[in-house]
């Protein structure tokens, strides 16, 4: 420690430089994780702040909520822990003003049921009682809704009124707009044959529960909505990709300075300093640049996420970006090990 | 008794055809309190001589003594515990590590050898008397050549080692600054009772010395 400290303050720019790129590599890393992590929630936020552990969907709906159709009959007798929950893609426009239209999902819910009952996180007004009242995710507040705001959804006459603002509704990269199921009988243009898209259970129930049914774990329902998968792993491959990329860059670094610095070294060898010092000093030095660069990248990230728009999908989850930082820290020290092997090569003959 | 003693070293390299001889049937003693000079040509195997005087590497046949321990068979690890206390070296370059300051070259001395090292006021004393008292912010980037030289000898002395082995220890230095080094080294043999091995081809520091050995084609011979 003591050598690499006094060697980072006395080559401040050289070392500087080093660190710039770890902090940027880093930035990178983080911003890419929010962002993951951001669009993963816009898939799945109603979905998990629901608690849901189980959903059944008919069987041919190929493990798609929109798709999927279920009769008051497929749905059988359902206990105190499922809710029936119809869904329908949706565009909605103000009556009134030249806002935007919005594509979003409508879903249905009964209020007999768990979900409108105990799982719905009201920010702002009230939930809906009555057929043409709706409450909003909140995020379209940005969009200029507001509590009181009468809107239509698709080309139907009905006026609607939004009564409150919901927190975390939103399924496969869309703001939900939660109603009655006879409004969302009413959008999807169905009979009253059928009662909802799916059931959704906030335990993990057996496929006997509804033996006319799909039924799907949570993560099993989650992975196969339209793109999760596909989104998920492209970003996955990114991050794994720069951080060996990290790894990499700190162990070229550390290579070509310890080749600059190997003359020293032979002398300091011949001067009975043991080579443990050395690699110490060496392995010290990856670490302070590696956490001095991803502290910076953090500050940059926090900053970030303090100033970036709401409508960027970005979702910082702290536990999970220090441990990404952390990952870093130790990727960039068995960077270092390259170094560290011609360290222990030194013969104390060169110094002569 | 004397505290280099190297007895019948041979030394060569490579095998078969391509084999060098660099060293042939050394026989050599250095004494406490006298500044020996190796004077020789280039190739002449005198680089080779003090590495294996130094306890840098092994001989292919004889016996090497330090302090009267035959250091022959020591593991690598032994072998840096004498250099690191019984062997002082000052070299031709890159004696001194360019971002330490003249007082943290000592303090990293003190990391890997907590005890026995020179005190503060003996450390003093040595930087007044080879007048680079004034030096101890210095990086080396901001000394001269002379005074480089004369820290890479307070830093080899650090640690009171018996033996100071020098390898061409004026060759970057002017006529004035190299008579400087000389008289150092002598005043360090007499006043502070050490060994004092210097190999080097200048031959003004021929007046300095107590002894004068001679090395051609790995053979060695007394001249003084």
């Amino acid at each position: 420690m003591f050598l690499a400290i006094r060697e980072i303050k006395h080559n401040k720019l050289h070392y500087g430089l080093i660190i710039g790129m770890v902090a940027l590599i880093g930035y990178l890393m983080f911003m890419l994780v929010g962002l993951m992590l951001g669009l993963a929630n816009e898939n799945t936020a109603a979905i998990k702040s629901w608690d849901t552990q189980t959903v059944y969907l008919n069987k041919d709906a190929n493990e798609n909520l929109s798709q999927s159709l279920i009769s008051k009959q497929q749905a059988g007798k359902m206990n105190s822990h499922e809710a029936l929950v119809g869904t329908v893609p949706v565009v909605l426009r103000k009556t009134s003003g030249h806002e935007a239209k919005q594509s979003i999902q409508f879903m249905g819910l009964s209020k007999s049921q768990y979900i409108y009952r105990n799982k719905l996180k009201i920010t702002e007004g009230r939930k809906p009682t009555k057929a043409h009242e709706i409450v909003l995710d909140e995020s379209l507040k940005d969009k200029g809704y507001k509590v009181g705001s009468h809107v239509k959804l698709n080309s139907q006459s009905t006026t609607y009124r939004v009564v409150g603002f919901v927190k975390d509704a939103q399924l496969n990269i869309a703001s939900l707009a939660i109603g009655s199921l006879s409004t969302w009988q009413e959008l999807k243009g169905t009979s009253n044959q059928f009662v909802a898209s799916g059931i959704l259970s906030d335990r993990s129930l057996s496929a006997s529960h509804h033996r006319q049914l799909a039924r799907y774990s949570v993560n099993q329902f989650i992975q196969k909505l339209p793109g999760y998968s596909a989104q998920n792993v492209t970003f996955e491959f990114m991050i794994g990709f720069l951080m060996v990329i990290s790894l990499i860059v700190i162990a070229v670094f550390l290579y070509i300075l310890t080749m600059q610095k190997l003359p020293e070294y032979a002398v300091l060898r011949a001067q009975g300093i043991p080579v443990k010092t050395l690699v110490w000093g060496t392995l010290a030095e990856a670490i302070i640049l590696m956490v001095a660069g991803v502290v910076i990248g953090l500050v940059l990230t926090f900053g970030t996420s303090l100033a970036i728009p709401a409508a960027v999908p970005m979702l910082i989850k702290w536990p999970l970006t220090l441990l990404i930082g952390c990952s870093l820290v130790i990727l960039g020290t068995i960077g270092a090990l390259l170094p560290v092997r011609i360290i222990t090569k030194i013969d104390p003959v060169d110094a002569i | 008794m004397a505290t280099i003693e190297l007895k019948d070293v041979n030394r060569s390299f490579g095998k078969g055809v391509g084999q060098v001889q660099a060293l042939t049937a050394i026989n050599f003693q250095a004494e406490p309190g006298e500044l020996t000079l190796i004077l020789g040509p280039s190739g002449s195997g005198k680089s080779t001589f003090l590495t294996i005087a130094g306890g840098l590497r092994r001989p292919s046949s004889g016996q090497v003594f330090i302090d009267g321990q035959d250091i022959s068979n020591l593991s690598s690890r032994e072998l840096d515990q004498l250099r690191l206390n019984k062997i002082g070296f000052v070299l031709q370059s890159y004696n001194l590590l360019p971002y330490l300051t003249v007082a943290e070259q000592f303090q990293l001395v003190d990391r890997v050898r907590p005890k026995g090292n020179l005190s503060p006021q003996e450390l003093d004393q040595l930087l007044q008397e080879l007048d680079i008292d004034q030096l101890k912010n210095q990086y080396p980037d901001q000394l001269s050549g002379g005074q480089n030289q004369r820290v890479a000898v307070a830093r080899a002395l650090y640690t009171n080692p018996a033996i100071l082995l020098a390898d061409e220890p004026t060759a970057a230095l002017d006529s004035v600054r190299g008579a400087a080094v000389g008289r150092e080294f002598k005043m360090l043999a007499k006043k502070k009772h050490k060994t004092v091995l210097v190999v080097t081809h200048d031959l003004r520091l021929k007046e300095y010395a107590d002894r004068i050995f001679e090395i051609n084609d790995g053979k060695i011979k007394q001249t003084k």
